[in-house]
C-alpha cells in the first residue's frame, strides 16, 4: 500500500530516477506537507475546518514521514490550514527524505549515488518496476478523463498534484489547460488540499512580489 | 452526532444533527452506506440540524455520493446552515453534487 505522501513523491521521479522537483520549491514541498496532513486526518490524528487545523491525537502512526509532520504540528500553535502548511513547509525536505527511505525499504525504488567529474555527487532514485507510479498516474487520468466522482484519496491526490505542479510530469500544458474545469471540480473536494492550494498561491504571490522590489 | 431518517415517496431523507467531525464521520458514513444499500429511489441528506462539518465529515458526503451514483440512486444535499454551506462552497462540492436550498427543492431535483 503506497501512501498519499509516497504517491506524490513517486510522481516527482523521472524515468532516469532523478527527482524533478526539489522539496524546497513551494509547490512540491507544500503539496507533500498537505498529503501528510490529509493522511493524518484520515487516521484521526488531526481534523480541520475553515478556522483551524487541530491535533486530535499525538499518537504516532508508525509512518515516519507522517509522524514527523504530526510532531511538528503538535509543537506549533493552532493555525488555519493554509498558514499551518506554510509553517510546516520548512520540514518538507525531511518528509520527502523519509518517504523515499520508506519506498526504498519496500523495494519500490532504490538509491543510486553517482559522481560527476569525480567530485560532484548526484543522487538518483530509480523506480524498481514502476507499478506504483503508473497506478497513481492512471488513477489520476481515469478521474480526470471520466465523469465518475473520485474517491476522497484520489480527489486529494489530484488536488495536491495539480497545486504542486506535478501533473506537468505526465501531462502537457495543453492537456492540463483542456482539463482545467474538471481539475477544479474534482481536485478541490478535500478541505485540507484546498488549504494547500491557497498556501501555495499565497507563497508564490509573496515571492513574486519580493522579486519585484527594488534592490535597496 | 445524531441521525434520523425519513421516507418521502421512496426517497430516503437522512437528518444528521449536531457536529459532524472526525469522531462522528465513521458512524455517519455507515448509516449513509446502509441507506444506499436499501436501494431507495433517492437519498437526500437534509442538513437543517447540522451545525458543523469538518474535513473528515465532508469526506463522508463524497463517499456517499459515489456509492449512490454507483448504485444508480439520485443523491442531493439540502438545507445547509451558513457555517456548513461555507465548507461546501469553499470546496466546490456544488460542482459535482446536487446542493439544494431546502428539502422540497431536493425532492424535485431527484424526481
Amino acid at each position: 500500500m503506497v501512501t498519499l505522501v509516497e504517491e506524490l513523491v513517486l510522481l516527482a521521479i523521472e524515468d532516469d530516477g532523478s527527482v524533478a522537483y526539489t522539496a524546497g520549491a513551494p509547490g512540491f514541498g507544500m503539496a507533500v506537507i498537505g498529503a501528510a496532513l490529509v493522511e493524518l486526518n484520515q487516521l484521526g490524528r488531526v481534523d480541520a475546518d475553515t478556522q483551524a487545523l487541530r491535533v486530535l491525537s499525538k499518537e504516532p502512526t508508525g509512518a515516519a514521514a507522517l509522524d514527523r509532520v504530526l510532531a511538528e504540528l503538535a509543537a506549533q500553535e493552532e493555525l488555519p490550514v493554509d498558514q499551518a502548511v506554510r509553517a510546516l513547509f520548512i520540514h518538507a525536505p525531511e518528509v520527502v527524505r523519509l518517504a523515499l527511505a520508506a519506498l526504498a525499504a519496500r523495494k519500490i525504488l532504490h538509491f543510486e549515488e553517482k559522481r560527476f567529474l569525480w567530485v560532484l555527487k548526484s543522487r538518483r532514485y530509480p523506480i524498481t518496476d514502476g507499478r506504483e507510479q503508473k497506478e497513481a498516474k492512471l488513477r489520476i487520468l481515469h478521474s480526470l478523463l471520466g465523469d465518475e466522482l473520485p474517491t476522497p484519496h484520489d480527489s486529494a491526490l489530484i488536488g495536491l498534484a495539480a497545486a504542486g505542479g506535478l501533473l506537468e510530469a505526465f501531462l502537457s500544458t495543453a492537456e492540463i489547460a483542456r482539463l482545467e474545469k474538471r481539475l477544479e471540480d474534482i481536485g478541490g473536494l478535500d478541505l485540507i488540499a484546498r488549504g494547500v492550494e491557497s498556501a501555495i498561491q499565497d507563497e508564490n504571490a509573496e515571492r513574486a512580489k519580493a522579486a519585484m522590489l527594488p534592490p535597496y | 452526532m445524531d441521525m434520523n431518517t425519513e421516507n418521502v415517496d421512496g426517497i430516503t431523507v437522512a437528518l444528521p444533527a449536531g457536529r459532524l467531525d472526525f469522531g462522528a464521520a465513521g458512524p455517519f458514513q455507515q448509516q449513509l452506506e446502509q441507506a444506499v444499500a436499501a436501494k431507495p429511489r433517492g437519498l437526500i441528506v437534509d442538513c437543517s440540524s447540522l451545525d458543523y462539518v469538518s474535513s473528515a465529515g465532508l469526506r463522508v458526503f463524497l463517499v456517499a455520493a459515489r456509492a449512490a451514483k454507483a448504485a444508480g440512486i439520485g443523491f442531493a444535499v439540502s438545507s445547509m446552515k451558513p457555517a456548513v454551506k461555507e465548507v461546501f462552497d469553499l470546496t466546490g462540492f456544488g460542482n459535482v453534487i446536487t446542493l439544494c436550498a431546502d428539502r422540497a427543492a431536493a425532492v424535485t431535483a431527484l424526481a
